[in-house]
């Protein structure tokens, strides 16, 4: 009897095997591309990377720094308070916020970044108010608002979602114990959200902040705009201005290195906790605000949602409507339905292999999965650009091998270059979702000889099937807003909403540009409106 | 779950069958991204038959794609708004000389290509602008004269990443020399009213708002903001002249840059190709070009729009542009070295 347990566990055990190796297979195809560029680049004549090196990417590199850490600074203040105050108190407004705090995530960034410089500028609507009606005052506006301050706090609007998105789950799901315990040990509860609550949630609160992080990293319209050298003005400073394709990609690659770093440094200093949220006790209810500090937190809660997505919608609407009789519908009609068609099948791709790699990981234990998880996020540490030129370099070698495989500026390049891209964006929901549910329940579903996939069918695809909602959902809205690998590697006369934004923006037309930004709003809200049902549901259900 | 991924093999099928019938067209990898563009494309299209087909990029992207693309290429033309990245493409032999006749006699003869490699389609220059009220028209004079310390804290331009302004310092290496030019740039620096930054617009806005007197910036953003509906935007616009530097009789005249077209190299539809450059060079589509953007006409026979015929006319520097590339990254490390962001 006992043998007979044996022999299944072991062919359970070579199950799991081929899993690792196909894991290993699909890694190596997301990563083939940036890996030859690597390769075919580094035994190049890098010229002008020993002058970057010496000139400019110092200065570069301590911009970036302090624009990293003020932006976290900003995203952390506008995500993680109102999460709080939305999870643990009872106030008016409550719902209405909960709802709509994660609207920023569907403006793209540098159209925040654009948007902003023209309400705060000369000609924009405040200093023209002031300078019209209050023209004894007006030289205290009369201020050059295009600094790197300013810069980080409208990227810390439009990013702070990403937090606040991962803390809200997170808070809601720490137990009553928790709370209660450190009530009865006499902490204040100021103390409390120092000492346990943000320790407990803070692998969630990383996982958003190294999004934002990669963001800053890749942001590259509204830092130019803002007149900030950052790193990746560097990379592209090798390629566009001194042609030196190889340092820009050695620079990138330098990027990713850094990020990596990074992810293990964050994942080595959370292995010391290990926890599970929900099943150990029920959710802490609401507590009663006083009004005094109802009107606080309804502050707190307010001035991210205001400036972070009312003040730019409205300038948008407003343009929107200056230029209404202009507008082409036909042709915004079908931009969108470009922009929809390619985010939605990218991001269910991402989705399916992002779980794959999820699963793996949790059910094999292995070291090398583990690795391989890691490794598939970094596509998102590196430009869009970039991976667009290692896709153009790759695909290009293919077709010179073997000349009847002629696949560049089809849409599989493109779909291909999202999912190496936009991987990470998809593998955070679905990580977190199946790290918070307890391991005996693969162990019982192994001892009772599920195969990995029978596991994969019956008990994971339904535990965590909003997780798998969710992750759609940030993946489709943030590919809605997607620019530089549609730019490169789309075919022939394919616009979508954000490239069409783009160029309007670019070329100093930003009231032309309106209305089709407008649009990757409204639908990024909608798909929002519906994610934010889903974690509702799902933090009711736990 | 099957549902989903059922649904997904369709949709891919479908864009596997998507081959359309690629006889009669031209497929143009292009920089330019102006309302007017699709303009002028539907009309060729109705006036020939010929499908034009566009992926629109920044330039060294498109290089990129075409360099690695090789023979098997789709591209037939090559479209950029810098000559410099014409001159790129053309010394990464990715371009074809361009022989017609035709086309030719559309050009005026001093933007022509000497190497044949490019034709421009439209033209613009990188002029100054000057508050109305605080500098009055006999204190400017040319590019070099902005090193003078009499500018100090008034001159606002944008960064150094900027296409336009590597155009211009590259246009400086090539008529003084390497040595003249760090030394102008550093002296600029020097005069900057603030660390460059925003676009072109921008500086016209700082100048209207009083943080600095002039601005080096292209002459179709000025049309541009001339012909915004925002009362407050024109009221910047009309704040400011306009000054057309170098123009003095042994001066070599105002910096221009130009929009041009490139045939490239293993062009599948050269015929078709040559036939749109011709159009686009023709004057019916030069009037409207300009019209829309207020570039300047390649074609001698076309005038300027209203707005930008107001400025007057202008003697060009007579420099081969194809020397803007040339001296492009010498340009770079000049602008680093002198600490022009």
């Amino acid at each position: 009897m006992i043998k007979l347990a044996g022999n299944k566990s072991e062919f359970i055990n070579s199950d799991y095997k081929k899993w690792t190796l196909l894991s290993i297979i699909l890694g190596l195809f997301i990563f083939l591309p940036i890996t030859t560029i690597v390769y075919k680049t580094i035994f190049n004549n890098s010229v002008s990377l020993k002058y970057l090196l010496e000139t400019l990417l110092l200065e570069y590199s301590l911009n970036t720094i302090y624009l990293v850490l003020l932006t976290s600074f900003f995203s952390l203040i506008f995500g993680i308070f109102p999460a709080w105050f939305i999870s643990m108190y009872k106030f008016k407004g409550r719902q209405f916020y909960d709802l709509v705090l994660f609207l920023p995530l569907a403006i793209p960034t540098y159209i925040m970044a654009f948007t902003y410089g023209d309400i705060l500028s000369y000609t924009g609507p405040i200093q023209s108010y002031i300078r019209n009606n209050f023209s004894e005052i007006y030289y205290l506006f009369n201020k050059d608002f295009l600094q790197i301050e300013i810069l980080a706090i409208i990227l810390g609007l439009a990013l702070y979602p990403y937090i606040y998105s991962v803390s809200r789950v997170s808070f809601s799901l720490i137990g009553s114990n928790y709370l209660n315990l450190s009530k009865t040990l006499g902490l204040s509860s100021f103390k409390t959200f120092i000492k346990i609550i943000l320790p407990l949630s803070s692998p969630a609160i990383f996982s958003g902040l190294f999004l934002v992080i990669m963001e800053v990293l890749n942001e590259y319209g509204a830092v130019k705009y803002f007149g900030v050298n950052t790193y990746t003005t560097g990379i592209f400073r090798a390629w566009f201005s001194m042609n030196d394709i190889s340092s820009a990609i050695i620079l990138a690659f330098i990027l990713m290195l850094i990020v990596f770093l990074l992810f293990f440094l964050e994942k080595k200093y959370h292995s010391k906790y290990k926890f599970n949220y929900s099943s150990n006790t029920k959710i802490q209810n609401l507590s009663e605000t006083s009004l005094l500090n109802s009107i606080l937190i309804n502050l707190t809660c307010l001035i991210p949602f205001l400036f972070g997505f009312m003040i730019p919608l409205f300038f948008i609407i407003n343009n929107s409507i200056g230029i209404f009789d202009k507008t082409d519908f036909q042709n915004l009609i079908e931009l969108t339905s470009n922009s929809i068609y390619i985010s939605f099948i990218s991001a269910i791709l991402i989705v399916i292999i992002a779980l794959f790699f999820q699963y793996t990981e949790k059910i094999s234990k292995s070291k090398i999965n583990n690795f391989l998880s890691q490794l598939i996020s970094l596509g998102y540490a590196i430009p869009g650009a970039v991976v667009a030129l290692a896709l153009i370099i790759f695909f290009s070698g293919i077709n010179n091998l073997f000349p009847s495989i002629y696949l560049l500026g089809s849409l599989y390049i493109l779909i291909y270059a999202l999912i190496v891209r936009f991987l990470a964006v998809g593998k955070s929901p679905i990580k977190s979702s199946l790290e918070k549910h307890p391991e005996s329940f693969d162990d019982t579903a192994k001892n009772l000889g599920l195969s990995p996939f029978k596991i994969l069918q019956k008990i994971h695809l339904p535990i965590n099937f909003s997780a798998l909602i969710i992750a759609f959902i940030v993946t489709f809205v943030d590919l809605m807003k997607e620019l530089p690998i549609t730019l490169i590697l789309r075919p022939f006369n394919f616009d979508t909403l954000a490239t069409q934004t783009y160029e309007f923006a670019i070329e100093e037309m930003l009231k032309e540009s309106s209305i089709y930004s407008l649009l990757i709003i409204l639908i990024g809200c909608l798909f929002l409106f519906i994610l934010k049902n889903l974690i509702n549901s799902l933090s009711n259900a736990s | 779950m099957k549902y989903i991924l059922k649904a997904l093999i369709v949709a891919l099928l479908i864009l596997s069958c998507s081959n359309e019938n690629k006889s009669n067209e031209i497929n143009l990898y292009s920089q330019r991204h102006y309302t007017v563009d699709k303009k002028q494309y539907e009309n060729f299209e109705k006036l020939t038959g010929i499908k034009i087909n566009v992926i629109k990029a920044n330039a060294d992207e498109l290089i990129e794609r075409l360099k690695n693309e090789g023979e098997n290429s789709p591209a037939d033309l090559f479209i950029t708004v810098d000559a410099g990245k014409l001159y790129k493409a053309s010394k990464m032999n990715l371009l074809q000389k361009i022989n017609s006749e035709k086309i030719n006699k559309n050009i005026s003869n001093d933007l022509k290509d000497p190497n044949g490699f490019w034709v421009p389609i439209t033209y613009r220059a990188r002029i100054i602008v000057y508050s109305k009220d605080r500098v009055s028209k006999e204190e400017l004079s040319t590019y070099e004269d902005l090193a003078n310390e009499k500018w100090k804290g008034k001159i606002l331009v944008r960064s150094s990443s900027n296409a336009y302004n590597q155009a211009l310092m590259s246009s400086i290496v090539a008529n003084n020399g390497d040595e003249s030019a760090t030394k102008w740039s550093s002296s600029i620096v020097k005069n900057f009213a603030r660390n460059p930054k925003g676009n072109d617009r921008d500086q016209v806005k700082a100048i209207a708002a009083g943080q600095g007197d002039l601005a080096i910036v292209n002459s179709y953003y000025i049309g541009l903001l001339l012909s915004s509906d925002n009362p407050e935007e024109l009221n910047a616009g009309n704040s400011i002249k306009v000054h057309f530097p170098n123009q003095g009789e042994n001066q070599r005249g105002s910096h221009i840059n130009i929009s041009g077209i490139g045939l490239t190299k293993h062009s599948p539809n050269k015929e078709n190709a040559l036939k749109l450059i011709e159009y686009l060079t023709g004057e019916n589509p030069q009037k409207l070009y300009i019209n829309t953007s207020h570039e300047y006409p390649v074609n001698p026979l076309v005038q300027p729009s209203n707005i930008v015929k107001k400025w007057g006319d202008f003697k060009r520097d007579s420099l081969d542009l194809n020397l803007l590339g040339k001296y492009r990254e010498d340009a770079i490390k000049i602008f680093d070295k002198t600490g022009w962001k």
